[in-house]
């Protein structure tokens, strides 16, 4: 394994609050989201209907989560000096950002696996095994647009905005994404904004493959234009903030 | 081996904006030499550092390390780094940050001997997060030594030590150079440059006001100061060989490069000169004479 994505994700791993917000908290919220809807269900076929949609949506609230607080510390690492430290050692700076993406990319795997077992086992969603698999792999490969916005945001705001955005971002994702209420729910100016938001169109994914279709191709063109446009304003603020101390 | 020099810097201008933080500041290292860049804050030691680093662009002139451009050094692991404000990562281990930067280096230096070279015995399994300032900028220098590199550059290396830790650096900074080390330190102590460095090269206003040995410069600069007691209303500037004067109530203290010839006019008007006092000049006065001049060049322009 290269030693810059071992350590980096060793750096992650011993963060308990990042485990307890990814993966933890999404968990609960599906048991608890599904007892309250679920239970107001009319029959079987629709206690199904609901659980399934609160575990995607807790799988993308997690997935988007794990991504953007896998990412967004870059800016802690800007603040301690450690990325101009890197910057005067041999390791290419492609790889640095190589391995920021693949790190945030990996982590984002527990909290979907777990959400997606805790709908199994414990809410009984049903689900066949190919559905299973396409449900955490296309959530998986969708998180790159929060990858990409937490780079971003890592790399623009500085240390004491960027705490504060690792959870803020995730909530305010979910909130006006329909991840919390769905948007069906929402009045029409909400749902219009909800529809602008990567969220909603991150877990759009998710709920085409439970309902066993394929992913819109709706969805795949706007998350891609999202990833493209964070990735784009992400290289830029990188070119324009320099590492070094201006001072002396 | 190479005859390239360590380090050749000719014409480096750097502007932040209106500001010129370096200008047209010329500087060649030989392989072996241990330099201090001495100057007081804002002199452009730090800038120069940071544009032979590569962590910024000059916007004008041209430097090589070691016959290489910056960038291209610093991937072939010709160079290590101390820098001002040096970081370290939270949530890792010191000998976690030491393993990752020792493997990105062609060739690693021995880790016992690394451990004992920078003086972080112990420090190893500790949290990062847990290291006093002392012990963060040993760490540092570890970090600048993982690889062995032939040229050393260390921005403040001493600034948040205290007075024991300070002596102690100095003497692994002298055994560095003693290994074959070309050791490039930014200082604005005084006292570190002429404990350190074979040469000395005093930074002012962006430029290279002086370049010598400890010694030289001392001798180059200001050589005495006279005092003496005196009383308002004589006319000390006029005096032959004075090159400034300041008075601290009825105490006068000139500095001069020629004593002898100062005290002769002082001597020959018959004044009496009660607490006559005749002193060397420190590398201080040295350097201060240096850098005011240059500050109102600077000024002026």
């Amino acid at each position: 394994m290269n030693p810059l994505f071992a350590f980096q994700l060793r750096r992650v791993a011993r963060n308990r609050q990042y485990l307890v917000f990814t993966v933890v908290l999404p968990a609960l919220f599906t048991i608890f989201f599904t007892k309250i809807f679920g239970g107001m269900a009319s029959g079987p076929g629709e206690y199904q209907r609901q659980a399934a949609l609160y575990m995607v949506s807790m799988m993308a609230y997690g997935g988007l989560g794990a991504a953007l607080g896998a990412t967004i510390r870059i800016s802690f690492d800007r603040a301690s000096g450690w990325l101009r430290q890197l910057r005067v050692t041999p390791v290419p700076q492609t790889q640095v950002l190589a391995v920021d993406v693949a790190v945030g990319a990996l982590l984002t795997l527990p909290s979907l696996v777990v959400v997606a077992l805790v709908g199994r086992f414990v809410n009984d969603v049903q689900l066949g095994l190919g559905q299973w698999l396409a449900l955490v792999g296309v959530l998986w490969a969708g998180a790159i647009t929060f990858v990409a916005l937490g780079i971003l945001l890592g790399l623009a705001l500085d240390e004491k905005a960027a705490g504060g955005a690792m959870g803020f971002v995730g909530v305010v994702l979910a909130t006006l994404g329909g991840l919390w209420a769905p948007v069906e729910v929402f009045p029409d100016s909400l749902r219009t904004l909800a529809h602008a938001m990567p969220s909603y169109w991150y877990a759009e994914l998710g709920r085409d493959v439970a309902a066993g279709a394929v992913p819109s191709g709706t969805a795949v063109v706007v998350l891609a234009g999202f990833t493209a446009a964070f990735a784009l304003l992400a290289v830029a603020v990188a070119r324009h903030r320099p590492l070094h101390a201006v001072a002396g | 081996m190479t005859s390239a020099p360590a380090l050749d810097i000719s014409g480096l201008t750097v502007r932040y904006g209106e500001t010129v933080a370096v200008d047209g500041l010329d500087l060649t290292v030989p392989a072996g030499q241990t330099v201090a860049l001495l100057g007081p804050n804002g002199a452009g030691k730090s800038t120069t550092v940071n544009a032979v680093l590569g962590l910024l662009r000059p916007d004008a002139g041209r430097i090589q390390v070691l016959g290489r451009t910056p960038l291209d050094a610093i991937r072939a692991g010709s160079v290590g780094a101390m820098l001002q404000h040096g970081g370290l990562p939270s949530e890792a281990r010191v000998g976690e940050v030491i393993d990752l930067v020792r493997r990105s280096f062609p060739t690693a230096w021995p880790l016992d001997d690394l451990v004992a070279t920078a003086g972080i015995e112990g420090l190893l399994a500790r949290p990062v997060d847990a290291l006093s300032g002392g012990q963060r900028q040993r760490v540092l220098l570890a970090l600048a030594l993982a690889g062995e590199p032939p040229l050393l550059l260390l921005d403040e290396p001493t600034s948040a030590m205290d007075v024991e830790g300070r002596r102690a650096f100095w003497t692994t900074m002298r055994g560095l150079a003693g290994r074959g080390h070309t050791v490039v330190f930014a200082t604005h102590h005084l006292e570190e440059a002429d404990a350190v460095a074979d040469r000395v090269v005093v930074v002012a206003g962006g430029r290279v006001v002086a370049d010598g040995s400890a010694a030289q410069l001392k001798a180059g600069g200001a050589t005495r100061r006279i005092s003496f007691t005196a009383g308002p209303g004589q006319d000390l500037d006029a005096l032959p060989a004075v090159r400034s004067s300041s008075r601290q109530g009825s105490t006068v203290t000139l500095t001069t490069a020629d004593a002898e010839a100062t005290l002769r006019a002082l001597l020959a008007d018959g004044t009496p000169l009660p607490d006559l006092e005749v002193r060397g000049a420190s590398l201080e006065d040295a350097v201060l004479t240096l850098t005011s001049s240059a500050t109102t060049i600077g000024a002026r322009s």
